[in-house]
């Protein structure tokens, strides 16, 4: 190959990128005006709505709250006394303790007076069986609990015995440690009940990060900036996906994602599209796009909808170990996820659905990494054949480092503009000084992360979800 | 005379003030609490002579409160409680309880003081 | 100076691309700048507002108090009083501490009853917040007008009537939902005459919403539901089911009855719900000859109705549906078979495991 060939490639190499960055660009600012608007409108709208008359309602629906628990011994107990005490009237709640090798349920059965009860599980969906089986309270006041014991199977197989068993028409699956605010469920439901023209399959809500706030008594008491560089980085990158993405996925109808930890569910559809899938690591992700794609090709109107008030607070990896494991099975969440579902990528047959949203979570979320890497590595390559253009090189680098401190910045904004969590004094400035620092504390951890999980996806078949040691207040991945 | 002690567990502000108020110009001394958690702690304490609580309470909602009184510390101190309407069920269960007497919101403050009134005779 | 010619002069020999490139990551620098200075002065300007409003709360809510309770036996307020509602009067006009007081007072309206609420109520109107609820409803922004009428349904100000009642047809769907709260927290049943003409589908949400208001009131007269039960708006038809349920409307039965032919599944599936709560056996009959033209769903309702009314003459009907292809069914079945006839329920636990329907299988320990 002559020189003026390799020439014309490594235009149309550079081309490519050029292409791919605006594009990426580009979608994050049209992304971030539409989530505005939704963001204003939502607050809108609910500005004058009464909510209380809705919770102490007995003709409001009933949810079951699902929690699968694993080796959660040090916290369970609190953890359920606050999932029991939401303000919602007709709500119950399912702790699925999933062959647990620690004494978490002992310690239900102690706090909460519990007996076992016999129970007939209409196994509509396959899962691991019963161990020590089905256990209810003896008190009144803990009507609302039912401790379901079974043989380990993973958070999939618990939630699907948790859908099993739940005798109600919505269900909420989150998970056991989270802190759900007391109006949290009445507000989560509205889409179901509010739209009119669709059916509503789904409901997400924000995710708040909760290292270093005080919580008393299953309250939130306080909201503190915990001191970790990485934990904030992490809530400012929640920050700009949940202001500045999702909520405007939402408005798209092309939500593909309900973050695991708090999602409300219609439960017949869910059953009917056969629960969660026990061979992936992303079932949170994977049983929205299957249930998204049943109702596209049942051809019915059908949403998935987004709440944004801060309703769900849950604690975020604290050490760099955690953080990469976590990110790398999301990553090869992700990647299960649309593999298993190529077919409806490009395909006209499933709406914007195929058209839009999966090509967008292709292009620029699972491809995202990987292109970088290639680029990272060109570079590279091009440095040390001296062949770098630096006038052109720099520019760009600043030029997007700009960008992405921008966004932070837009993302803090309207933080502040809509739900204002973080009052105290001086944390403007840190989180301000932060998005300008994230871009190195977390995005290339995150990079290296999702590479691992591209290869671990493809060459290490044996990592699986893995244990998870509760110690105190965070999570480390066996 | 000693002062008859009800301990009032409440967590909406106003109604709270507004009820300390009538209640301490009938004779009464309050103890507040705020959520289930400090009523039970005033009630291990204090040893009140009533207590007046919420159903919806942060954390430990009045049934656990009533549950603990007539249950773990065995005592029949006479109790009332008060909720939103419609909540039949909850009502019923307050009654199996233990619960003394029930009055559903809005109620009348000077019903209530009548009601607290009878109960300490 | 020479330095910076030096910089100005090396930027000029750039290609055309890298100087637009600089140029906007100029334009971006001085945005970030600006954002970071307003940011700060958006969060200065909240944090102050919050310690503001947590002194005025206090203030309020102590004046409220003391109002409250510094009635005397007369019908006109006493002097205490009347000086209580000339501090507030001043306070209204400015926006925030108008929210403030609007929301210590609705927080009161809500728990308390009688002789208080008509006391808030007189506060309400002297003050003059009546006046500036009102005046939202000439609002030009939709919002501000559902606001306002929510906060006149709050404080059940009958007086407004005329001026809330026009909005009833308005463009947005908050506004007229908010209108019809506001009619039916006045009128209470009466105030549900726009469901005669309403074409626009009543929400889950919003059926919720009227349902509780109307619970709020004790010992009323309900009005005839049958024009809705017929009505050609689904959504009418299934909050209508929903009052007969609540109020137990033995008269509409006939109604209910021939809406098991309704065209749409969740109806027919809440007539067989509300007709279980209210003893419909003709219903039972008429559905049991039907049975196997039912969609799954109004079977499984159906055997729900049956749990409650069956009578030992449908035994067979029971036994000849122990192995229906649903599992909920064979469960309820097999619950209804042991409440008529505990014998033959009984000797369904010797049959060999084969014989056995998934539901016997699984009841076998709890037998």
């Amino acid at each position: 190959m002559d020189t003026s060939t390799v020439n014309i490639i490594l235009q149309f190499l550079h081309y490519m990128f050029f292409v791919y960055a605006c594009s990426a660009i580009l979608s994050y600012i049209i992304l971030s005006v539409i989530s505005g608007k939704e963001t204003i409108e939502y607050l809108k709208k609910n500005s004058f709505v009464n909510y209380k008359d809705i919770l102490s309602s007995t003709m409001a629906p009933s949810i079951t709250i699902i929690a699968p628990a694993y080796n959660e011994s040090l916290n369970v107990v609190e953890n359920v006394r606050s999932l029991l005490s939401n303000h919602y009237v007709n709500y119950s709640v399912i702790i699925v303790n999933d062959g647990s090798k620690d004494d978490s349920l002992e310690k239900l059965i102690e706090a909460y007076d519990l007996e076992k009860v016999d129970y007939i599980v209409n196994e509509k969906i396959k899962t691991k069986p019963l161990r020590g089986g089905v256990f209810k309270s003896k008190n009144p006041a803990f009507e609302k609990l039912m401790v379901v014991d079974k043989e380990n199977g993973g958070k999939a197989d618990a939630l699907n015995t948790g859908l099993n068993i739940s005798k109600t028409k919505y269900v909420a699956c989150i998970d056991v440690d989270c802190l759900l605010l007391e109006d949290a469920l009445q507000k989560m439901i509205k889409p179901f009940l509010e739209v009119t023209d669709a059916k509503v399959i789904a409901a997400g809500g924000v995710i708040r990060i909760a290292n270093s706030c005080i919580i008393r008594g299953g309250k939130l008491i306080d909201v503190n900036l915990p001191k970790n560089l990485l934990v904030q980085s992490q809530i400012l990158e929640y920050l700009r996906a949940f202001l500045l993405g999702r909520m405007a996925w939402s408005r798209l109808n092309g939500l593909l994602v309900i973050s695991g930890a708090f999602g409300i569910f219609d439960k017949k559809i869910a059953i009917e599209v056969g629960g969660y899938d026990t061979n992936t690591v992303g079932e949170d992700m994977e049983i929205v796009v299957r249930m998204r794609r049943y109702m596209e090709e049942k051809n019915e109107k059908y949403r998935v909808s987004y709440i944004p008030d801060p309703l769900c607070w849950t604690e975020a990896p604290d050490s760099y170990k955690i953080f990469i494991s976590q990110r790398n099975r999301w990553t090869r969440g992700t990647i299960e996820t649309l593999r298993k579902h190529r077919k409806i990528g490009f395909n006209r047959n499933y709406g914007s659905f195929g058209l839009i949203s999966y090509p967008y979570w292709l292009l620029f979320e699972r491809m995202a990494p990987i292109i970088e890497t290639v680029g990272i590595l060109y570079f590279v390559i091009l440095i040390i054949l001296k062949q770098v253009r630096w006038e052109y090189a720099l520019s760009f680098l600043v030029l997007a480092y700009l960008f992405s401190v921008v966004f932070s910045i837009v993302a803090l904004y309207s933080e502040e503009l809509t739900f204002h969590q973080y009052k105290k004094k001086g944390t403007g400035y840190k989180l301000v000084l932060l998005s300008a620092l994230e871009p190195f504390v977390l995005h290339p951890f995150i990079l290296y992360a999702a590479i691992r999980g591209n290869f671990d996806y493809y060459f290490n078949k044996k990592k699986k979800w893995g244990e998870m040691v509760r110690k105190g207040m965070s999570t480390a991945e066996v | 005379m000693d002062k008859k002690k009800i301990v009032l567990a409440e967590d909406n502000s106003t109604l709270s003030l507004l009820l300390k108020f009538r209640l301490e110009k009938e004779g009464f001394e309050l103890l507040m609490a705020v959520d289930g958690k400090e009523a039970i702690e005033l009630i291990e304490n204090h040893n009140p002579d009533l207590v007046l609580t919420d159903i919806m309470m942060p954390f430990f909602s009045g049934l656990e409160v009533i549950s603990h009184m007539r249950n773990k510390l065995e005592v029949d101190t006479p109790v009332i409680v008060f909720s939103s309407a419609g909540q039949e069920e909850m009502v019923l269960k307050a009654f199996n309880l233990g619960a003394n007497d029930f009055m559903g919101k809005p109620f009348s403050p000077n019903e209530l003081v009548i009601r607290v009134k009878r109960l300490l005779s | 100076m020479m330095y910076y010619q030096y910089i100005i002069d090396y930027y000029n020999e750039f290609p055309f691309l890298v100087r637009l490139i600089w140029i906007i990551s100029g334009i971006l620098f001085s945005i970030i700048v600006l954002l970071t200075i307003y940011l700060k002065l958006v969060r200065s300007f909240l944090r102050r507002k919050d310690k503001e409003i947590a002194k005025f709360k206090d203030d309020y809510e102590a004046s409220l108090i003391e109002y409250l309770y510094s009635g005397n036996e007369q019908e006109e307020l006493s002097e205490v009083q009347k000086s209580i509602i000339l501090k507030l009067k001043e306070e209204v006009p400015f926006k925030s501490k108008r929210k403030i007081i609007i929301s210590i007072l609705y927080n009161l309206m809500n728990e308390v009853s009688g002789e208080m609420s008509d006391s808030i109520k007189i506060l309400y109107y002297e003050t003059g917040l009546i006046d500036y609820a009102i005046s939202r409803l000439s609002n030009k922004n939709w919002y501000i007008i559902a606001k306002g009428i929510g906060e006149l349904t709050r404080f059940k100000i009958d007086e407004t009537h005329d001026k809330v009642a026009k909005f009833i047809n308005h463009p947005r769907s908050e506004v007229r939902k908010g209108t019809q709260l506001y009619l039916v927290n006045m009128f209470r049943f009466e105030g549900l005459k726009f469901l005669n003409t309403l074409s626009a589908p009543l929400s889950e949400w919003h059926q919720v919403q009227l349902l509780e208001t109307l619970q709020k009131f004790d010992d009323q007269q309900i009005c005839d539901i049958k024009p809705w039960l017929k009505s050609t708006n689904d959504t009418v038809v299934s909050f209508a089911i929903k009052l007969a349920q609540i109020y137990n409307q033995f008269e509409v039965k006939d109604v209910l009855i021939e809406l098991l032919s309704h065209k749409a599944k969740e109806i027919r599936v809440s007539v067989i719900e509300v007709l279980t709560h209210l003893y419909g056996v003709e219903a039972k009959d008429m559905l049991k000859a039907n049975f196997n033209e039912l969609s799954l769903d109004e079977q499984i309702s159906f055997f729900a109705l049956l749990e409650k009314l069956v009578i030992p003459t449908d035994e067979p009907f029971v036994e000849k549906h122990l192995f229906h292809k649903n599992f909920e069914i064979q469960l309820l079945a097999l619950n209804i078979l042991k409440s008529i006839n505990i014998d033959k329920y009984m000797g369904l636990t010797n049959l060999p495991k084969d014989e056995k329907s998934p539901a016997m299988l699984k009841l076998v320990n709890t037998i």
